[in-house]
C-alpha cells in the first residue's frame, strides 16, 4: 500500500516487545487513520506511516526511541491530530508515535498550585480536574475538548483567554522529554525562580515534535475565578472596535477574552441563524470578564461600557442570565462553520500582528479581498493581535483557486510587513513551511538548524517539518 | 488530468464521499463517539470512518473485507453529527458506503446476511415469534445464547412488584379522546417488538385501545437492518410494501424508535423515483412514535406511587426524531423520573451490532450500567427494542439492582 516497504519482522517485534503486541498497528487500513490531521492537506498514500506505536509509559517511549535510533527509523509524534498545519502527518514513513494512551494526571500539588500530567491527557480533562480543586488551568485552544497536552506544549497552543492569561508557554514549569536516542531529559521544576543553565523547558515548547518527545509536563495554575460575565458590543467600524480594546488594556480593565468579528462575519452568522443583519454594524466584540464576584463584574462592566461608549459603540449588551451568556457564546462558537457555509471552500489562516497593527492589517486584508475579488471575512482575538482571515472560494474553479492562493500569500506578506508572524496559534508544520525561511531570516534559520542538529543529529524526529 | 479527486467524483463511492466532503477532520467528534470511547483507535472514530470513505473513493484504500468490517463498526447513533460543527452526516455516509461495498464485493458481511433474510419474510418473523414464545413459556429460551434472546420483564410482574395499598386507590384519570376524533390509527409492530418483547407490544396495544379503536394491518419489517447492511433493493421493496399496507390509515403509531426513525425518513431513499418519493413523503407524515402520539392525544398514565424510573434516550428517538420531552412527561406522570448521566449516549444496541461486535458492545454497556445504577432508580425505561435488548442484559448483569422495561409497560 504505502510507497515505503514494510518493516523487517525483527523491527516490528522490537516495537511489540517495547509497548505490547496489541499496541503496534500495522494493517494498511488502520495506519491510514494516522496519515492526516486537521489541516487542509489532502489525503495521500505517501503520508501513511509504516506502523503506529502506542506507548503507555516513559520507559516504553525510551525503548521505542532507542530502537528507532538504532535502525534509523523516522518518528512522528502524535496527540489527537487536531493540528491545523500537518504537524503530526508523517512525511517519510517510519512510525507514528501516538501518545494518546498516556492519559494520567499524575499529581495535583495544591500548595504550590501546580499539576503534572502525561502528554495524552485531553486539555479539558486537566482543566476540569484542577477546577474541582478550585484551581485554574487557563490555556484554552478552541480544540480543548479533544486536543492533548502534548500537542498543546508542542504547538504552544493558546486560545481566547490569552489576552489576560497568556498561552501554554506561560504555564509550563518543567518537562520530561525523551530525546532522539532514547535518553530521558528532565527540565525545570517546581521552583518558581530558576536560573540554572539554559531555559531548556522553553526550547521544547512550540518545537512541534522535532526535538524530542514530551512524556510528562508540569504546569503552574491560578486560582479559579469565582465569577464570569459576557458582554456584546457593536461598532460601526473595525477601527473603533480595536481602539476600544486598546483603551481597555491601557486602562487596566483586561477582559479575559476579547473576540472580534467584522461585518462579513456578522452577515455569515445572521445568514446561518436566519436573523436580520444589524443595521450599520461593521464590527462586533464579544468580551468575557471574570473576577471575585458579582460586584467586581458589575464594576468592570461599567468601566467597559464607558470606554466602548467613548469609542463610538452603537449597541452594548451585558448578559443578564445564563441563557443569554450561552446565546452570546453560541454566536462566537458557530462563527467558524457559519463562515465556512458561505462558500464551497475556505482557506482559513492564522496570523498574528502587534496589537497596535490590528486595524491596519484588517485594512490590508480588505484591500486584498477587493483585488482578488474574493470575500475574506476576518475574526480573531483582538486583545492579542491574533486573527483568522478566511479566504472564501471555490477551489474547483482553477481561476478562483489561483486567486485564493495569491490572496493567502498577500495576507502573510501583510502580516510580516507589519512586524507580525505567520502563525499565532497553529504552528508551521507542513502547510506554512514554504514561508518560514523568509519570515525568520537567515540567522534565525541557521540557529534553528543548529539546535536541531545538536538534539537530533540523524534527523529522525518529525522530519520535513517547519523548514 | 485525471486526479484522484475527479476519479472519486464518479466511482461507486461517489455518493458516500459526497456526504463526507464537509469533514475537515477537525476531531470535534472524537470524544463523543461511543465506539471510540471503548476502542480508541482512529479507525473506530467518526473522523476515521469518514476518512476511510474518502480513502476508498480516492483509491487509497482497497474495497475489501477489512474495509467493510471497519465501516460496519458504527452504531449509526449520530452523536458525532450532533457535535460536528459542519453537521457532517456520518451515519448517512455509512449507509451509502456499506451499500457501495456490498455492490462492489457482491455481498454483505456473513453475520448480517441471515438477519436480512429472516426479517424480509413476514412468515419467518411470525414463526420466530411463535417459537420464542413457545420456548419462553417453558423457560427454554434461557438455553439460547443470552445475546440472542433477552429475558423480558413483563408488565404483570412489574405491577405485582408495585402492588400495594396505593394501587387500590382511585383509578388513573380517564384518557382524553384521540388526536383528531375519527382519525384512523394503525399500529406498526416492528420485528423487534414482535419477536423479542411481546409483552411490551401487548402493553402498547392495550394503551392504544384505550384511546381509540386501532388497526393492525399485516406488514413487513421497516427495512432498517437491510439499509444498515447494504441491502438497499430489499429495503426499497419493504418500504413500498409498508406504504401500501398503511394506505388506509391516517396515523401510523410505532413503539420502536428505530422503525419510527426509518419510516419518517423514507422519501430521501426514493430520490430517483418521483412517484414513490411522493408516496413515501406522504406516508412519512403519518408516522408517530408512541410517546409522541400519547402526549399529543393527552393520554395520562396511571401513577404508581413509589415507582422510580430513569430514562435512556434511544438514538433514533432523541437525535433521530427530536423526541425527548414526551417520554419524560409520561414517566413523570407515572412515577418519579431520575435523569441518567449522559442519557443520550448510545447503549451499543444498534440492530445486530451487539452480535457482530460483542466486545465493544459489552464495554459500552458496562458504562451504561454504571450510569443507571448511579441513579438508584428501580427501572430503566426506554422506547426502542434495540436498546431494550442491551438494557435487559445490563439489568441481568446488575444482579437485580434494576429492571429494564419498555415505556409502554410502565405507563
Ligand atoms: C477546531 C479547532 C480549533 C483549534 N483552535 C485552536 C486554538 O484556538 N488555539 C491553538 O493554539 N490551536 C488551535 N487548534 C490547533 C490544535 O488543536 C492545537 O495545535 C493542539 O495543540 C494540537 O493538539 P493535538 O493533541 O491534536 O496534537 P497533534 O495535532 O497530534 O500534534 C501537533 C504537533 O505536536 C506534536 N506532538 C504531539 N504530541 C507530542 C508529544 N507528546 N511530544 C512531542 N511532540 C508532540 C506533533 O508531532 C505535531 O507536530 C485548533 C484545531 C481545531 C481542529
Ligand atoms: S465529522 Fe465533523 S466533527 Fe468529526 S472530524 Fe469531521 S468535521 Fe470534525
Ligand atoms: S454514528 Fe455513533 S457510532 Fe457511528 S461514528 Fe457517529 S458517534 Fe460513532
Amino acid at each position: 500500500m504505502t510507497t515505503f516497504t514494510a518493516f523487517e519482522p525483527e523491527v516490528l517485534d522490537g516495537f511489540r516487545d517495547a509497548v505490547g503486541r496489541e499496541h503496534v498497528i500495522e494493517s494498511p487500513l488502520e495506519v491510514f487513520g494516522y496519515s492526516y490531521d486537521a489541516s487542509f492537506l489532502p489525503l495521500d498514500r505517501n503520508t501513511m506511516p509504516q506502523a503506529v506505536v502506542r506507548p503507555r509509559t516513559t520507559a516504553e517511549i525510551s525503548r521505542v526511541m532507542a530502537l528507532a535510533h538504532q535502525r534509523r527509523i523516522p518518528i512522528t509524534p502524535r496527540g489527537a491530530a487536531s493540528g491545523r498545519t500537518g504537524g503530526s502527518v508523517p512525511l517519510q514513513g517510519g512510525i507514528v508515535l501516538s501518545l494518546d494512551r498516556m492519559t494520567s494526571i499524575l499529581e495535583l500539588d495544591t500548595a504550590n498550585m501546580m499539576v503534572s500530567a502525561e502528554p495524552g491527557v485531553r486539555t479539558v480533562d486537566l482543566h476540569d480536574h484542577c477546577a474541582r480543586h478550585g484551581l485554574f488551568f487557563p490555556p484554552d485552544p478552541g480544540s480543548w475538548k479533544f486536543s492533548t497536552l502534548g500537542g498543546n506544549v508542542a504547538e504552544n497552543a493558546g486560545g481566547m483567554r490569552a489576552v489576560k492569561y497568556g498561552v501554554t508557554r506561560d504555564y509550563v514549569m518543567g518537562l520530561e522529554v525523551v530525546l532522539a536516542d532514547g535518553s530521558i531529559l528532565e527540565t525545570g521544576g517546581k521552583a518558581v525562580k530558576n536560573v540554572t543553565g539554559y531555559d531548556l523547558t522553553g526550547l521544547f515548547v512550540g518545537s512541534e515534535g522535532t526535538l524530542g518527545i514530551v512524556s510528562r509536563a508540569l504546569f503552574r495554575l491560578r486560582p479559579l475565578p469565582k465569577a464570569r460575565g459576557v458582554l456584546r458590543v457593536v461598532f460601526r467600524t473595525m477601527d473603533e472596535a480595536c481602539a476600544a480594546v486598546q483603551e481597555m488594556l491601557l486602562d487596566g480593565v483586561t477582559p479575559s477574552a476579547a473576540e472580534i468579528m467584522d461585518a462579513t462575519c456578522l452577515e455569515a452568522v445572521a445568514r446561518a441563524r436566519n436573523t436580520p443583519v444589524e443595521e450599520e454594524a461593521g464590527a462586533c466584540l464579544i468580551l468575557e470578564i471574570d473576577g471575585d464576584g458579582a460586584e467586581a463584574l458589575e464594576a468592570q462592566s461599567r468601566r467597559i461600557e464607558a470606554i466602548t461608549g467613548r469609542a463610538g459603540c452603537i449597541a452594548f449588551r451585558s448578559a443578564a442570565s445564563r441563557e443569554e451568556t450561552e446565546a452570546i457564546w453560541a454566536e462566537r462558537r458557530g462563527l467558524s462553520s457559519a463562515v465556512a457555509a458561505m462558500a464551497p471552500n475556505r482557506l482559513g489562516e492564522d496570523i498574528s500582528v502587534p496589537r497596535s497593527a490590528f486595524p491596519e492589517v484588517v485594512r490590508r486584508i480588505n484591500a486584498i479581498s477587493t483585488s482578488s475579488r474574493l470575500r475574506i471575512p476576518v475574526f480573531g482575538h483582538a486583545g492579542d493581535g491574533n486573527l483568522h482571515p478566511s479566504v472564501l472560494c471555490d477551489l474547483a474553479d482553477p481561476d478562483q483557486a489561483a486567486r485564493a492562493h495569491q490572496a493567502v500569500d498577500g495576507i502573510f506578506q501583510a502580516a510580516l510587513d507589519l512586524g507580525g508572524t505567520l502563525s499565532g496559534e497553529h504552528g508551521i508544520g507542513i502547510t506554512k513551511r514554504p514561508y518560514f525561511a523568509n519570515a525568520v531570516g537567515p540567522v534565525s534559520l541557521e540557529t534553528h538548524r543548529a539546535v536541531k542538529r545538536a538534539l537530533d543529529p540523524l534527523g529522525l524526529l518529525n522530519p520535513g517539518k517547519i523548514w | 488530468m485525471v486526479t484522484a479527486a475527479t476519479k472519486a467524483g464518479q466511482g461507486p463511492f461517489a455518493a458516500a464521499r459526497g456526504k463526507v466532503l464537509g469533514c475537515d477532520r477537525c476531531g470535534t467528534c472524537l470524544p463523543v463517539c461511543p465506539l471510540f470511547q471503548v476502542q480508541d483507535v482512529e479507525r473506530a472514530s467518526a473522523r476515521g470512518k469518514n476518512a476511510l470513505v474518502r480513502g476508498l473513493a480516492e483509491g487509497l484504500i482497497p474495497p475489501d473485507r477489512e474495509a467493510q468490517e471497519a465501516l460496519e463498526f458504527c452504531l449509526l447513533c449520530r452523536a458525532c453529527t450532533d457535535a460536528c460543527p459542519g453537521k457532517v452526516p456520518t451515519e448517512e455516509a455509512m449507509l451509502q458506503v456499506r451499500q457501495a461495498l456490498a455492490d462492489t464485493l457482491g455481498s454483505t458481511p456473513l453475520r448480517s446476511r441471515w438477519i436480512g433474510r429472516v426479517l424480509r419474510r413476514r412468515r419467518m418473523v411470525a414463526l420466530g415469534a411463535a417459537t420464542l414464545a413457545g420456548l419462553r413459556a417453558v423457560g427454554l429460551h434461557r438455553l439460547l445464547p443470552s445475546q440472542l434472546v433477552p429475558r423480558e420483564t413483563s408488565r404483570q410482574a412489574y405491577l405485582a412488584e408495585h402492588a400495594g395499598p396505593a394501587l387500590l386507590g382511585a383509578p388513573g384519570p380517564r384518557p382524553e379522546p384521540a388526536l383528531h376524533p375519527g382519525a384512523k390509527v394503525a399500529y406498526f409492530q416492528g420485528c423487534g417488538m414482535k419477536l423479542l418483547f411481546p409483552d411490551a407490544s401487548r402493553s402498547t396495544q392495550r394503551i392504544l385501545a384505550q384511546l381509540s379503536p386501532f388497526q393492525q394491518p399485516d406488514h413487513p419489517c421497516c427495512g432498517l437492518p437491510h439499509l444498515a447492511h447494504g441491502q438497499r433493493e430489499a429495503f426499497l421493496e419493504l418500504a413500498r410494501e409498508n406504504i401500501r399496507a398503511f394506505e388506509a390509515a391516517d396515523l401510523v403509531v410505532t413503539d420502536c424508535a428505530s422503525c419510527g426513525g426509518t419510516l419518517k425518513h423514507l422519501a430521501s431513499w426514493f430520490a430517483d423515483d418521483p412517484v414513490w418519493e411522493h408516496r413515501a413523503a406522504r406516508f412519512s407524515t403519518k408516522v408517530m412514535d408512541l410517546t409522541e402520539y400519547l402526549a399529543a392525544a393527552g393520554y395520562r398514565p396511571q401513577a404508581l406511587p413509589g415507582a422510580t424510573f430513569t430514562y435512556h434516550d434511544p438514538c433514533h428517538l432523541a437525535r433521530g426524531q427530536g423526541i425527548r420531552r414526551q417520554p419524560r412527561q409520561l414517566l413523570e406522570q407515572a412515577g418519579r423520573l431520575i435523569e441518567l448521566a449522559e442519557k443520550e449516549r448510545c447503549c451499543g444496541g444498534s440492530g445486530s451490532f451487539h452480535l457482530e461486535h460483542p466486545r465493544a458492545a459489552e464495554a459500552i454497556l458496562r458504562r451504561k450500567q454504571e450510569d443507571i445504577q448511579g441513579t438508584g432508580a428501580q427501572v430503566v425505561v426506554t422506547a426502542c427494542p434495540g436498546c431494550l435488548i442491551q438494557l435487559t442484559r445490563a439489568a441481568e448483569q446488575s444482579g437485580g439492582a434494576f429492571q429494564a422495561m419498555h415505556i409502554s409497560q410502565v405507563i
